[in-house]
């Protein structure tokens, strides 16, 4: 099992140092000149060639030519892109162009509201998903089965943003159960330890916090949870509906277990093995998802910031946060690679 | 003494959106204790769904036994609950099935599936009954038993699973076991050491076996007496000695004739059956094995044979023309 | 009794059913089936209607303002506040909404298959080639191909320290070679330090002309890429080198990576149709490659290899025919995506631009105005999203189960 994890982290570093690579090359491909978008178009031509020199703009992007032919082996590797690596391996994301905060510290604040809400959005699709497709699964070609496979696809087909404004418009404008907007109420304040709001509420049993978070993320979490929920749902239906056929099942059935034995013991577990991967990389579609809900909703994560970066061309906080939005959907989906083993032996041992 | 089993007008229907596919039409027969039933036929003869029948166990929809009765030990099982089904299933009759490969559960360990079993039926504690799942590995020969019982079902071969599921199938004494095919996945050399197996096995446990096959071959050496079906019914049915020297029906003649054989001239030609069996989806009137039988006649068409006793107790066959084939012979 | 022997059977009656084409019976699955019917039915609708408005019902959309009827409610009856028949009610700029709806309908379909038009060609070609060379040999023609190719690529970084175009031409050549005489000292260390040499040699000669250092870069450089031509590399290596780019652009959540492309690009429909195509290649690149892969090593592709037909032949005619099913079920309900992700651009104003009608962006248009009351303005072409994705939807799945060869009895 540990060789089986360690062969893994191996073979994701070289992706890692691709989507390094391709976040370098976006940035510095992004048409515009940063240092003349944040001076202004009357900026002079000095102090524009000045915040260059400052950013390393005028740094060549891998190589300097120039400085090799002039025998300057230390300048020919002295590129963006070199520097860039550099930085990020000490963490160093750089500072916005536009308001001079560190990437990181506002990372720190915009990652666990990112965070939060996508995992508790995985958490709904999950608990309601898996059961909606066992169900179907168990009662295949009856009007349940049919009912919440119709439902679910009704799921997948959802814009979220629109789904996300008809929800204000029911419950915050028109009801006025849940509030439309925001992580939480002016006024109510919690205790920050890992900024995830409702985790910290919880650790200081700050009652009043805790609703409070809980209410403002609801809308957001049922938003974004829809399409996975969906797909999550038809998924699990038809990998029940496949293990069911299988021999074993038989067997088991053959063995004097019961229904909910077969269904939830002998199916369920090599059922989860395609569901997990799904789960997996619904995590991408659920943080990148969150650029609209969060731009519907005004909630203070990365989705929204990175985007307003990249409208600004602001390359510190697309660079960081596009990073750590990569490296969190691969972190889940090498999580997901060690559960399938951890789920089906012939994985494991081989 | 009441048989052990006795099966009476068994029906079996599909329902697929093709039509009714008539998958078992009314079989009857018995076993006693302790017997060996061979029953043969081609794929597709409903022989494997006659025994998923008697287990209940047939795949609904589409899958319905429409009529019959199924006596076990005094008991009409097509009478029971599911509930009640439940306590016979892998208790009393026991089943094991044609490929081993895909048989048992990849995600469980061997050894937590026989326990699954063991301790459904029995009350046992879970370190008896991973005991006594080592004893019964080792009861069908698998060498270091105990340490086994630990391993996944893919770090076994094909052999040694087969003989893993007989294990699950013995495991709660069963009056009655169903082998569906249990060597048909199998290397022949395997085939052999499997038979040897469940020969033995009987022998010390003396329970009552159904092997079902489409290899008259291998059930020659075993069986006590064998049912040959086609098209979803029995029709032929004897003592073993009758079914292969007194062949009165045309079809059990043509899958006898599909054997090699080495006591006879060497340069003797194979026969075999000619065309393919009838859709069951749409059986004949008559008889359904008529289009493909060489003595067939009007009345073959038009009226279905009966499964009759001949020469005595031992001995039924469904043909109009068995006394003309007993004579030709 | 009448002596009847086996000889006299003649076989009658057989068991044989009403022949029927796979395609055909597909066909016939999927119209039995309520659920595709209603996609199709909804599919068609759209189809239809914003084609038919397209070409028969003229829409000006830059003259089309009229502040009078600002943001006013359905009607479908004229009134004295508004005179005209509105069934989806006006914009914040007085526009028919339905009008709107209808038209937009136009582009936004537009996006979705063009998008899904890019994502499958580039995608599939990339899945059926790495696909099938995964598993088969390369010839050695398409050998001295690849070879080449490798050494002109990797030459390149070397010719461009220089600014000699002429050393990437050396590499190549030398690429082919190593291709072409792939028996000479095979398997043994000398092949890799005679070719390290000569590509050593082709850069630091070459580098020489411009300066001691970028002669000593270019030497290491050059044998590092002779060290590589000389490898007996197969097919496997370049389809995996290709795949592992295809799991890069995977590892970017789909929007973000189309939004950044788009930013690159600037907005427009074309754009949003290139950025949300880019994004899908890898989804139909992985899906046709595990296609050709299952297949790839079945009889009949093998049958074709022993009696000699070419490789291109081989997938086109044998390969690409049996792995259509996931394909046509992945494009259909990539088309609904494809339409969902165009709205999102669009919402985010990323797509056409403005006056042109879009749903995405009639949304974004509008949503401002929701929290004074006017829910039309949002609701209905969010429907027109909901439902038209719905349809592809149903019908994909349809297709999936038509499709399905475990159903194939």
């Amino acid at each position: 099992m540990s060789r089986y994890i360690i062969r893994r982290i191996f073979s994701v570093i070289p992706t890692l140092i691709g989507v390094t690579f391709v976040i370098f090359m976006f940035q510095r491909l992004i048409p515009g000149d940063p240092a003349v978008a944040m001076l202004g178009e009357h900026a002079t031509e000095e102090s524009v060639e000045r915040l260059r020199e400052q950013f390393g703009l005028n740094r060549p992007l891998f190589l300097d030519r120039e400085a090799l032919a002039e025998g300057d082996i230390n300048g020919f590797f002295d590129s963006q892109y070199v520097r860039y690596m550099k930085r990020l391996l000490v963490l160093d994301m750089g500072e916005s162009i536009h308001r001079r905060i560190p990437v990181l510290e506002t990372l720190k604040i915009r990652f666990p509201a990112t965070i939060e809400l996508a995992f508790f959005a995985m958490f709904i699709a999950i608990i309601i998903g898996i059961p909606i497709g066992i169900i179907s699964a168990a009662n295949r070609n009856t009007p349940i089965d049919s009912i919440s496979m119709v439902g679910s696809l009704v799921g997948v087909s959802m814009p979220i943003f629109w789904l996300g404004l008809m929800e204000i418009m029911l419950f915050a404008v028109m009801l006025q159960w849940l509030p439309a907007g925001g992580r939480i109420s002016v006024g109510v304040e919690i205790e920050s330890i890992t900024n995830l709001y409702l985790v910290d509420s919880i650790l200081t049993a700050n009652w009043v916090g805790f609703k409070d978070a809980s209410q403002h993320i609801i809308l957001p979490a049922i938003a974004l949870a829809t399409i996975p929920m969906g797909i999550i749902a038809r998924m699990t239906r038809s990998s029940m509906l496949d293990v069911l056929q299988e021999d074993y099942i038989r067997t088991a059935k053959a063995k004097g277990l019961g229904h909910s034995l077969v269904l939830f013991r002998h199916a369920l577990k090599n059922a989860s093995l395609p569901v997990v991967t799904i789960v997996g990389l619904q995590m991408g579609t659920l943080l990148a998802g969150a650029v609209l809900t969060e731009t519907i909703f005004s909630w203070p994560g990365i989705g929204r910031w990175v985007y307003d970066g990249i409208l600004g061309r602001d390359y510190p906080i697309v660079q960081g946060g596009t990073l750590v939005i990569a490296f969190v959907f691969i972190g889940v989906n090498f999580f997901v690679d060690i559960m399938y083993a951890f789920l089906d032996p012939r994985i494991r041992y081989n | 003494m009441t048989p052990l089993l006795e099966i009476k007008n068994l029906k079996t229907r599909f329902f697929t959106s093709e039509g009714v596919v008539k998958a078992v039409n009314n079989v009857s027969y018995s076993m006693e204790s302790g017997e060996i039933l061979g029953v043969v036929g081609e794929s597709g003869c409903g022989k494997s769904v006659h025994a998923l029948s008697i287990m209940q166990l047939v795949q609904d929809p589409p899958g319905k036994i429409t009529n019959g009765e199924v006596w076990l030990d005094g008991k009409d099982l097509l009478t029971f609950s599911e509930k009640e089904m439940k306590k016979i299933r892998g208790s009393d009759v026991a089943m094991i099935f044609q490929d081993p490969m895909t048989s048992l559960n990849p995600v469980f360990t061997v050894g937590f599936q026989i326990v699954e079993a063991l301790r459904l039926h029995n009350d046992m504690t879970k370190a008896e009954a991973r005991e006594r799942a080592g004893e019964l590995l080792a009861l069908v020969g698998i060498p270091g038993a105990e340490q086994r019982l630990d391993d996944y079902p893919h770090q076994f071969s094909g052999g040694m699973r087969q003989r893993a599921m007989i294990a699950m199938g013995l495991s709660c004494e069963p009056k009655l076991l169903i082998a569906d095919e249990p060597t048909t996945a199998l290397d022949v050399t395997i085939q052999a050491q499997i038979v040897d197996l469940v020969k033995k096995l009987q022998d010390d446990l003396g329970m009552a076996i159904m092997w079902i096959t489409h290899d008259l071959g291998v059930i020659a050496e075993m069986a006590d007496r064998i049912n040959v079906m086609y098209a979803g019914a029995i029709i032929e049915s004897g003592n073993v000695r009758n079914i292969y020297k007194k062949t009165r029906h045309p079809y059990t003649m043509g899958l006898l004739g599909s054997l090699p054989r080495l006591d006879e001239d060497p340069g003797a030609e194979l026969l075999s059956v000619p065309g393919l069996p009838p859709d069951l989806l749409a059986l004949p009137k008559g008889c359904a094995f008529a289009a493909r039988c060489g003595y067939r006649t009007e009345k073959c068409l038009e009226e279905k044979p009966p499964l009759e006793e001949i020469d005595g107790r031992e001995h039924a066959v469904a043909c109009w023309h068995w006394e003309e084939i007993a004579g030709s012979k | 009794m009448a002596e009847i022997t086996p000889e006299e059977i003649t076989v009658t009656d057989f068991a044989v059913r009403e022949h029927r084409s796979l395609w055909v019976d597909a066909w016939r699955r999927l119209i039995s089936s309520n659920t595709a019917r209603l996609g199709m039915f909804i599919v068609a609708f759209f189809l239809l209607s914003t084609t038919f408005a397209h070409f028969f019902w003229e829409y000006e959309p830059k003259k089309d303002l009229n502040y009078s009827l600002k943001l006013k409610p359905p009607t479908l009856i004229p009134n004295e506040e508004v005179p005209s028949v509105h069934p989806f009610g006006t914009d914040k700029l007085g526009r028919d909404i339905f009008r709107r709806v209808v038209h937009g309908g136009w582009n936004s379909l537009r996006v979705g298959i063009v998008a899904v038009s890019i994502s499958l060609f580039f995608g599939g070609l990339t899945g059926l080639f790495t696909g099938f060379y995964e598993n088969i040999d390369t010839t050695h023609i398409e050998k001295l191909f690849l070879f080449g190719l490798t050494g002109l690529v990797l030459g390149s970084l070397s010719a461009w320290i220089a600014a000699q175009p002429i050393q990437a031409i050396f590499f190549a050549i030398l690429g082919v070679i190593a291709a072409y005489f792939k028996d000479f000292q095979k398997g043994k260390a000398l092949r890799m330090v005679v070719f390290a040499i000569a590509g050593a040699l082709i850069g630091a000669i070459l580098g020489a002309f411009v300066s001691s250092a970028v002669a000593l870069i270019s030497l290491i450089w050059g044998a590092i890429t002779g060290a590589l031509l000389s490898r007996p590399l197969e097919g496997k290596f370049f389809s995996n080198v290709m795949m592992r780019l295809m799991d890069i652009i995977l590892s970017f959540p789909g929007y973000l990576l189309a939004i950044a492309i788009v930013a690159f690009l600037g907005p427009g429909l074309e754009k949003g149709m290139i950025a949300i195509g880019v994004v899908g290649i890898p989804v139909y690149a992985r899906l046709t490659r595990s296609a050709v892969l299952s297949v790839s090593q079945k009889e009949y592709i093998l049958a074709a290899q022993s009696v000699g037909e070419g490789h291109g032949r081989i997938i086109f005619r044998h390969i690409t025919p049996n792995i259509l099913s996931p394909i046509i079920v992945q494009t259909t309900m990539g088309l609904a995506g494809a339409i969902l992700s165009a709205a999102a651009l669009g919402f985010l104003g990323l797509g056409a631009i403005p006056p042109e009608p879009e749903w995405g962006s009639m949304l974004g248009d509008s949503y401002r105005y929701l929290t004074s009351g006017a829910w039309w303005a949002v609701l209905f072409p969010g429907l027109a999203i909901m439902f038209s994705v719905l349809g592809f939807n149903l019908l994909g799945d349809g297709l999936r189960d038509a499709l399905d060869p475990k159903l194939r009895t």
